[in-house]
């Protein structure tokens, strides 16, 4: 303890977090109520007591690379016992989200997602793409005949566009700032004595990731919080349908390339059921979602940021403009299901081209962090 | 006068099944003229019964009662002039003992006396007792004299304005003096003010002008400055008080005392007081004729700033000890934590949070260094370097001011200035937490807990390290200004303010005792100082803000009042407030032994040239300490003397030739411990049927020759009960246990001369809620007695 830490607070980070959905950050008065009653900090050096001065300290270098507000999970019971209404839940989540912003690459990408004025831009871009693509190559117009969304919107297309978004832009945005991203907290944990060992050794590292999947697949950290237990259901059915649609997004791709079988298929085909199954969990766990933020849980508990509702909508839009497009399509609506379609496609351009700066990087960054904290707390696999 | 007892019984609340009545009747001597029971005394028809005793035949006039404890009904059992004595069967027999038909040790079939035999001898003492007493007070009768009623308040800041024109709206008069030469204090010099209103969050416009304006306005105030007091003589009603011009020499000042020795038994005396003639200044007890006369006095002369102990250097080396070597510092002592690690004298820009406050009554904060707007103010709270030294004077507006100082830092400065506070403690008591909460709603105020330690100079800043912070470790941080947040040091710690021409010194004593607060007992008996007919106000009684000086003003103008009519009834003002009785002294056996003098908790006798006593009724507030002191024994009350008690140690009837049945004397203090024996009976616990309790009014009151005669007459055992002495102490009269902790020590000699054991003696400090470990207390004690067997003395 002999080397003192040169503070230097920095106003406009408190600024930021406060418009992130940290507007409470300044009510804390270090009681600890919060790391008591915490289910998931760890009895040394407990969240988010500490994270709650440095937040209003403004300190950034303390917050963004600190892999324990990805332990958080926000079930909000700090929030709900903190004597102040500090709400730490929410702090917690606002740091989160600046974090997503400050690795984020390119800088100025992470900063437009989160910020509530530039919706329409974010919409507009993918908008545009298509546009541009389909009044070049002669599409943009509404098909004749038997609806079809390929005759709408060629599929060579609709890859031309998601195949480099998938491959390109994905791995190399994402890659940068989850490269960041895991310096800084290893730097961190091992700057606040957090880390049991100050290397980071790949291998090791990666065992403990594998490790750390079922914990999260099973959302068992998730279900310790009483606060807002309910959330655990709705967030589990939103991941799972979430994977099923990847899986299925793939089983299509190689019945297309590889094996030659282009759609629609039938609706009795058990992937396109699988399919369907999946985007209604995914409806349900949104609905859920949307009702469970919006429910009554005292003055403590906040109803969440522009950050986490961006991502909410968007989803919910995403499985309606889906669903909506397949029915109106089943229905013989061309004018209404062309249209769906392409909505369709700008929302799923938007989770894309957005995963890395949205709330959705949470997926990896809390992945990482958790596999991280687990690496450096030499905790064995279970 | 000649008595003739009347004695009556209850019966209620339990005392007719637990005892033989009848058995208890036949006790009561045949020259008493009445002896009646009845089922419930306190009944009308009781009371009746009582009254018809006073108005017939029989001529009642001392009223026995033996029901409940003298501390309650006492309403309902107040005959006017009628002497009225209460013996306390309820609580202290019936209540706390069960009448089993057992044997002390063993049961049913065991050995000893029967426990409900036992216990019936108890009331039969008790009664006796009680009798014996009530033959030996007598009503008493008030001390009246002519006098003032005008009120002095002693200081012209906000607290002494205020506190003139509470006094003024009642319809008193008042004078405020004032040293310097305009009425104000620091509250002029103050640019904003704490919150007193809803929603107490933001800062407000100082009243102060408002109240010097009202004040000056009033008919009923006078204001007069540059004037100290030189000498206070006389007591409440008849204050004669000389005034000087500040800053000058009288010769009414008191002479300084010759220093004593500590624990030397002398007061400290003034040179040649002795041989002084009455008219000479010199003299305290000398009258200056031309002297103003008031009644009561409010003492409202605030504080200076905190400031730790100087650093050894200035001090000479101690005897044996090597003087330092030319051109080596000396060692900075441990004891001795100061400002000088913080910078302060060191760096310019590193000031008080009093200099702060001049500052920025006046303008803008800025830099004394350079001039410039300070855009970054680090607020040091008790900078006694983790030792929470201040603590004492701090209270809570150390942490008031900084987070008042710290929203001048961020109104003077932009949106990017920064304030920092380090604190030990953040104490907002009250309403004052909105305040705290508005503050640190500011994106620019930090706040940590946090023990600075070092304040450096870096480029033209300064750099403050900070060790234990909430964040997690160690910080520096770098800042313009630095500001110590110093405490409220009453005035009175170090001057003695007020000049007394007591024969007790000039000052109030015993200042240690509350860390230089002249209170006489700050929790129970706020405003009431050592000396009866002063009361503190505002910081001279704790350090405060402007609003509570203001509140506080009007408490100790209400004390003042109160001490005032009461000296005018004739009656003791607190706090046993009501009380008739005065000490009285049989002059022509004083031996001047000046023990009563110097041993009055509050000042109240003086002495003249042969040291005979001088009593000032209106100081006394009647703890009988003077009485308990006398070793001649010739200092009592109406009705509560050396005699009554010991006629009442003599009234304990003291079973002979019995191993078992033992007898322990309790004299138990009535303001904690006898309460609290009340409450071992109100909670139904229970304690030896040998023991036999004795209020009295204070353990200073207790004169040894109690102790004696109890243990001459074959008394096993005595205990003294009375509340905490030392540093928190809760004795209603300063020092009344302590006190008699001494007198003890001495009779301990006593006891050896005699072959008595020095366990036979006990004194036990207790707090009045702690009435659950009085069984314990009692019964270690009888362990104790029982050891050292039966006292040899019974039966001579
Ligand atoms: S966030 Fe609330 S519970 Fe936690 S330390 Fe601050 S005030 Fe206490
Ligand atoms: S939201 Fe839940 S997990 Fe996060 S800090 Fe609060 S109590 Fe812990
Ligand atoms: S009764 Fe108490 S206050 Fe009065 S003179 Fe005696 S010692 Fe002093
Ligand atoms: S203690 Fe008694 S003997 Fe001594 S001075 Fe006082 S009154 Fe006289």
């Amino acid at each position: 303890m002999a080397n003192s830490y040169w503070v230097e607070p920095d106003v406009k980070f408190v600024r930021q977090l406060k418009t992130m959905g940290g507007d409470t950050l300044k009510k804390c008065y270090q009681c600890a109520t919060c790391s008591v009653v915490c289910p998931i900090s760890p009895e040394e050096r407990p969240f988010p007591r500490k994270e709650m001065i440095a937040a209003q300290w403004g300190l950034k270098d303390k917050l963004v690379g600190n892999m324990d507000v990805w332990l958080c999970h926000q079930c909000n019971d700090c929030s709900t016992y903190c004597p102040r209404g500090a709400k730490p839940g929410d702090i917690l989540n606002a740091v989160r989200g600046m974090t997503i912003t400050e690795y984020a690459w390119p800088g100025w990408l992470g900063k437009i997602v989160p910020d509530a004025r530039f919706w329409w831009l974010l919409l507009a871009i993918p908008i545009a793409i298509f546009l541009v693509l389909l009044g070049a190559t002669g599409y943009l117009k509404i098909p004749e005949g038997e609806i079809e969304f390929a005759k709408f919107f060629p599929t060579l297309l609709v890859d031309l566009v998601f195949v480099p978004l998938a491959t390109l832009w994905i791995p190399l945005t994402f890659g940068i700032g989850i490269s960041r991203f895991m310096k800084a907290i290893h730097n961190n944990a091992v700057a606040e004595g957090k880390a049991k060992r100050n290397d980071l050794n790949i291998p090791d590292f990666l065992k403990s990731l594998v490790c750390t999947i079922p914990t999260i697949l099973s959302h068992s950290k998730f279900s310790q919080c009483t606060a807002n237990k309910d959330r655990y259901l709705a967030h589990l059915l939103v991941l799972f349908s979430f994977a099923g649609l990847f899986v299925v997004t793939n089983i299509f791709f190689v019945a297309l390339y590889i094996l030659q079988l282009p759609g629609p298929y039938s609706q009795a085909n058990p992937v396109k059921i699988f399919a369907n199954l999946n985007a209604i969990a995914l409806l349900v766990g949104v609905i859920l979602m949307i009702s469970n933020r919006l429910k009554d849980r005292g003055p403590n508990v906040g109803k969440g940021s522009y950050f986490d509702w961006s991502l909410i909508l968007l989803v919910l839009g995403l499985v309606a403009t889906g669903g909506l497009s397949e029915l109106t399509r089943l229905a013989h609506l061309p004018s209404i299901a062309y249209p769906m379609y392409f909505a369709h496609l700008v929302f799923v351009f938007c989770l894309f081209a957005y995963l890395p700066f949205s709330k959705l990087a949470h997926l990896v960054y809390r992945t990482l962090a958790m596999a991280y904290s687990r690496y450096a707390l030499r905790e064995p696999c279970e | 006068m000649e008595k003739k007892l009347g004695v009556y019984i209850c019966k209620g609340c339990g005392i007719g099944e637990a005892l033989d009545i009848e058995k208890l009747e036949k006790k009561v001597p045949p020259k008493v003229k009445i002896c009646k029971s009845h089922p419930i005394m306190c009944s009308p028809e009781g009371i009746e019964l009582i009254k018809q005793g006073i108005a017939g035949e029989e001529g009642v006039n001392t009223v026995v009662i033996a029901a409940c404890s003298r501390r309650v009904l006492y309403d309902v059992f107040d005959f006017g002039p009628v002497i009225v004595e209460r013996v306390n069967l309820r609580e202290g027999v019936v209540w706390s003992h069960k009448p089993e038909e057992k044997r002390m040790t063993g049961g049913e079939e065991g050995e000893g006396p029967r426990v409900d035999e036992l216990i019936q001898e108890m009331a039969e003492d008790y009664l006796r007792m009680g009798m014996a007493e009530a033959e030996r007070v007598l009503p008493p009768e008030p001390y009246k004299e002519t006098i003032d009623k005008k009120i002095m308040v002693m200081g012209g800041g906000i607290t002494g304005l205020s506190a003139a024109l509470e006094v003024a709206k009642v319809g008193y008069e008042a004078t405020v003096i004032e040293k310097g030469p305009q009425v104000g204090g620091f509250a002029v010099k103050m640019r904003k003010q704490t919150p007193s209103s809803y929603p107490y969050e933001d800062l407000q416009e100082p009243v102060i002008q408002q109240i010097i304006k009202e004040a000056e306005a009033h008919p009923k105030i006078e204001i007069r400055t540059g004037l100290e007091v030189a000498r206070i003589a006389g007591s409440p009603g008849l204050f004669d008080v000389t005034f000087k011009q500040a800053g000058t020499k009288s010769k009414w000042d008191i002479p300084e005392p010759v220093e004593v020795d500590e624990g030397a038994e002398a007061p400290p005396q003034p040179p040649d007081a002795d041989k002084a003639t009455p008219e000479d200044p010199a003299n305290i007890l000398a009258k200056d004729t031309d002297a103003d006369r008031f009644g009561a006095i409010v003492l409202a002369t605030g504080w200076k700033p905190w400031e730790p102990q100087e650093q050894g250097a200035a001090e000479e080396p101690k005897e044996g000890e090597e003087p330092p070597k030319e051109g080596e510092e000396p060692e900075p002592k441990e004891e001795g934590p100061n400002y000088e690690h913080l910078g302060l004298g060191k760096f310019p820009d590193v000031i008080t949070n009093v200099a702060l406050e001049e500052m920025a009554a006046k303008g803008k904060i800025l830099r004394p260094s350079d001039g410039k707007p300070a855009a970054s103010v680090a607020f040091v709270q008790c900078p006694g370097q983790g030792t929470d030294e201040d603590f004492p004077y701090a209270s809570s507006i150390t942490s008031m001011v900084a987070l008042k100082q710290a929203k001048y830092v961020r109104e003077d400065g932009g949106d990017d200035t920064k304030a920092y506070i380090f604190y030990q403690h953040m104490r907002t008591p009250g309403q004052n937490e909105y305040f705290y909460k508005s503050a640190q709603q500011d994106d620019g105020i930090f706040l940590t807990k946090g023990d600075v330690v070092s304040v450096s100079q870096n480029g033209d800043g300064l750099v403050l390290e900070a060790n234990d912070t909430l964040l997690g470790e160690n910080i520096k941080v770098s800042a313009d200004m630095v500001v110590l947040g110093t405490g409220m040091v009453p005035i009175t710690r170090d001057e003695p303010v007020l000049n007394f021409a007591y024969r007790q010194g000039a000052g109030f004593r015993d200042l240690d005792l509350f860390d230089g607060y002249p209170d006489s007992n700050f929790i129970c008996f706020p405003y009431e100082t050592r000396r009866t007919g002063i009361y503190a106000a505002g910081c001279a009684r704790r350090a405060m803000g402007i609003q509570e000086c203001i509140e506080d003003a009007a408490g100790a103008v209400l004390k003042a009042i109160q001490c005032l009519e009461s000296a005018h009834r004739g009656v003791s003002v607190h706090p046993r407030s009501g009380d008739m009785t005065f000490p009285d002294f049989f002059f022509q056996r004083c031996t001047q032994c000046k023990r009563c003098t110097e041993e009055c908790p509050f000042g109240a006798l003086d002495d003249d040239e042969k040291g005979t006593p001088l009593p000032n009724p209106t100081r006394c507030r009647r703890c009988g300490t003077c009485m308990g002191a006398c070793p001649e024994r010739i200092v009592g009350f109406a009705d509560y003397n050396i005699d009554s008690i010991g006629s009442m140690v003599k009234a304990i009837e003291v079973p002979e030739d019995d191993d078992e049945n033992l007898r322990v004397l309790v004299l138990a203090c009535e303001n904690d411990a006898y309460p609290a024996f009340d409450m071992v009976g109100l909670h139904r616990l229970s304690y030896s049927p040998l023991v036999r309790i004795i209020p009295v009014r204070c353990l200073g009151s207790v004169n040894v020759v109690w102790i004696k005669d109890a243990l001459s007459k074959g008394i096993d055992g005595i205990m003294t009960i009375g509340c905490k002495f030392g540093d928190d102490y809760q004795c209603h009269f300063i020092k009344g246990s302590e006190l008699l902790d001494i007198r003890m020590d001495k009779i301990g000699e006593a006891l050896k001369s005699l072959a008595l054991e020095k366990e036979r003696v006990q004194q036990v400090q207790i707090a009045i809620d702690e009435y659950d470990k009085i069984p314990g207390i009692i019964e270690e004690f009888m362990e104790t007695i029982q050891g050292v067997g039966p006292n040899p003395f019974k039966g001579f």
